[in-house]
């Protein structure tokens, strides 16, 4: 594990469009994914990949996947959006990607090109590969169930 | 010739369904798959149709066990977005209540441990020992499990009778080290059910990405409170345990050392407990546009959220990764070589949580 890790680390990154820094985690934005190259920088810097976030994007759009990296002391987020419903997959690199990608191909549909085994590890039976997306989508802009009152009134 | 044995998902090793397909040759493991997602609630879902107060209740219900750090961390990731800063006395009660919860929890596990080796007299005493932390969780924060003590920006009550607690803690040491602990490590039995049962190399460990006590029994030194101190870790000083055997034993020793660590770190905290507010706020928080990502040491190990806001009165997305949901895939590593007979210990031996993994 590493203690320090400088944005300098990601230059060589294909795919890096952005890098923000703050006080204990570093996001990184990138167009595309490539895998064994995010992989590679991972095991340099002695990263361990704690998590994956997909966030669909609109119903039937693209997933932003983030992508949490864990040092001793820091968190470096690695950001990519799906494309075509897209993104290839990390599991062949590396092992917590497996079920993370799985999950995320179970709710979002997403797919994770080079996965071993996208079988269903969330999904109860008889219901369609991506069935959180639409209502993920839906539930983002719902009206406060409890608003403050108006002072006026 | 291999044959497969469907194990599950009723029971397979615990009060929870999983399913794992264990393929022997006799009495020989050669390969094990693992099966979740038979308690999909999800609740990820549900935390975008709460508001920001509602949802500290609703990710409380993720575990049964771990409940406060699943409230505790949510807050956390609100307070980091809006930069409040939670007084130091909730800090303090956090910390405490963070610890009585890793007690009961290690327990719980140390008695279906326990159980699962054919050990009942152990398994009884170990929970006649849970018995003392979850009066103490009852008596502090009234009730046994979903103690509603988070809120956004502090804690909602503050604890009271502390000389009790800290000779509650007493009374817990002199258990664990006059029976648990010898229970588990001196009895031969134990031993021979324990020893050299279900390696996971250090190699594995960080191949899989393993976290809490299972890293650290594989001689992974890694624990939040300590490599990113929150609460009030960095104040009252810590000392993760590590055992390099790799084994079902070295699991239980390390939870049985942190059993220890934690009646030291409440006894320091309730000697240190400064006063102040418990709150930074008061009434409903304001969430600006942002996003954190948070993780804390859970009992089972670190819990990572992923919280967005966009400035709404619900979250835009809440991401919770437990502990169990990278620990179970390990169990898979773990298995080969390994006696049939020894799969309920083996799968016992990471803590699962299917409550957590599946949320």
């Amino acid at each position: 594990m590493t203690a320090v890790v400088l944005p300098s680390a990601f230059a060589d990154l294909p795919g890096v469009t952005g890098v923000r820094a703050s006080a204990n985690s570093l996001r990184i934005d990138l167009d595309h994914l490539e895998p064994a190259a995010l992989a590679a920088v991972a095991t340099r810097l002695g990263l361990r990949l704690g998590a994956v976030t997909g966030t669909p994007l609109a119903p039937e759009g693209e997933t932003e996947i983030v992508h949490h990296f864990v040092a001793l002391d820091h968190l470096v987020d690695v950001a990519v959006v799906s494309r075509d419903r897209s993104v290839p997959s990390l599991a062949p690199h590396l092992i917590p990607a497996v079920w993370a990608e799985r999950e995320i191909h179970d709710l979002f549909g997403v797919d994770f090109p080079g996965h071993p085994d996208l079988s269903p590890l969330m999904r109860p039976e008889g219901f369609v590969t991506g069935m959180m997306r639409a209502p993920m989508c839906g539930a983002r802009r719902l009206p406060d169930p409890h608003p403050a009152a108006d002072p006026s009134e | 010739m291999s044959y497969t044995i469907p194990i599950g998902p009723y029971h397979p090793a615990l009060e929870e369904p999983f399913k794992v397909k264990a393929v022997c040759d006799g009495e020989v493991m050669r390969s094990a798959t693992i099966e979740v997602g038979f308690s999909f609630r999800g609740i990820e879902l549900l935390c975008q149709k709460r508001n920001w107060m509602e949802v500290v209740t609703l990710v409380e219900r993720v575990c049964g066990i771990c409940s406060n750090t699943h409230s505790m961390i949510f807050c956390m990731a609100a307070e980091k977005i809006a930069g409040i800063e939670a007084p130091k006395r909730a800090e303090f009660v956090r910390t405490i209540v963070a610890e009585l919860e890793r007690l009961h929890s290690h327990l719980l596990w140390a008695g279906i441990g326990a159980e699962d080796i054919g050990f009942r007299t152990l398994f009884m005493e170990c929970y006649a020992a849970r018995e003392t932390v979850m009066d103490q969780l009852e008596r502090l924060t009234g009730n046994r499990v979903n103690y509603g003590m988070n809120r956004v920006g502090g804690v909602n009550r503050d604890l009271g009778g502390l000389p009790d607690l800290v000779a509650a803690m007493a009374d817990l040491r002199r258990r664990l080290t006059e029976v648990v602990v010898p229970g588990f490590t001196a009895n031969p039995t134990a031993r021979a059910r324990l020893v050299g049962v279900g390696p996971l190399t250090r190699d594995q460990a960080i191949e899989w990405g393993v976290v809490g006590p299972v890293a650290r029994a594989s001689g992974l030194d890694i624990d939040v409170r300590r490599d990113e101190p929150y609460l009030a870790y960095a104040e009252l000083g810590f000392t993760p345990s590590l055992r390099t055997d790799c084994d079902v034993f070295a699991r239980v020793v390390v939870r049985v050392e942190e059993m220890l660590e934690s009646i030291r770190l409440i006894e320091a905290a309730a000697a240190a407990m400064p006063d102040g507010p418990l709150a930074a706020l008061d009434g409903w928080p304001t969430i600006p546009p942002g996003e954190a990502t948070v993780r804390i040491e859970a009992p089972r190990g670190e819990v990572l959220y992923h919280v967005v806001s966009d400035g709404g009165p619900t979250p835009a997305r809440v991401k919770i990764r437990t502990p169990s949901f990278v620990n179970i895939p390990a169990i898979e590593a773990m298995v080969p070589g390994q006696q049939l007979a020894d799969l309920a210990i083996i799968q016992a031996s990471v803590d699962p949580c299917i409550s957590c993994t599946d949320r």
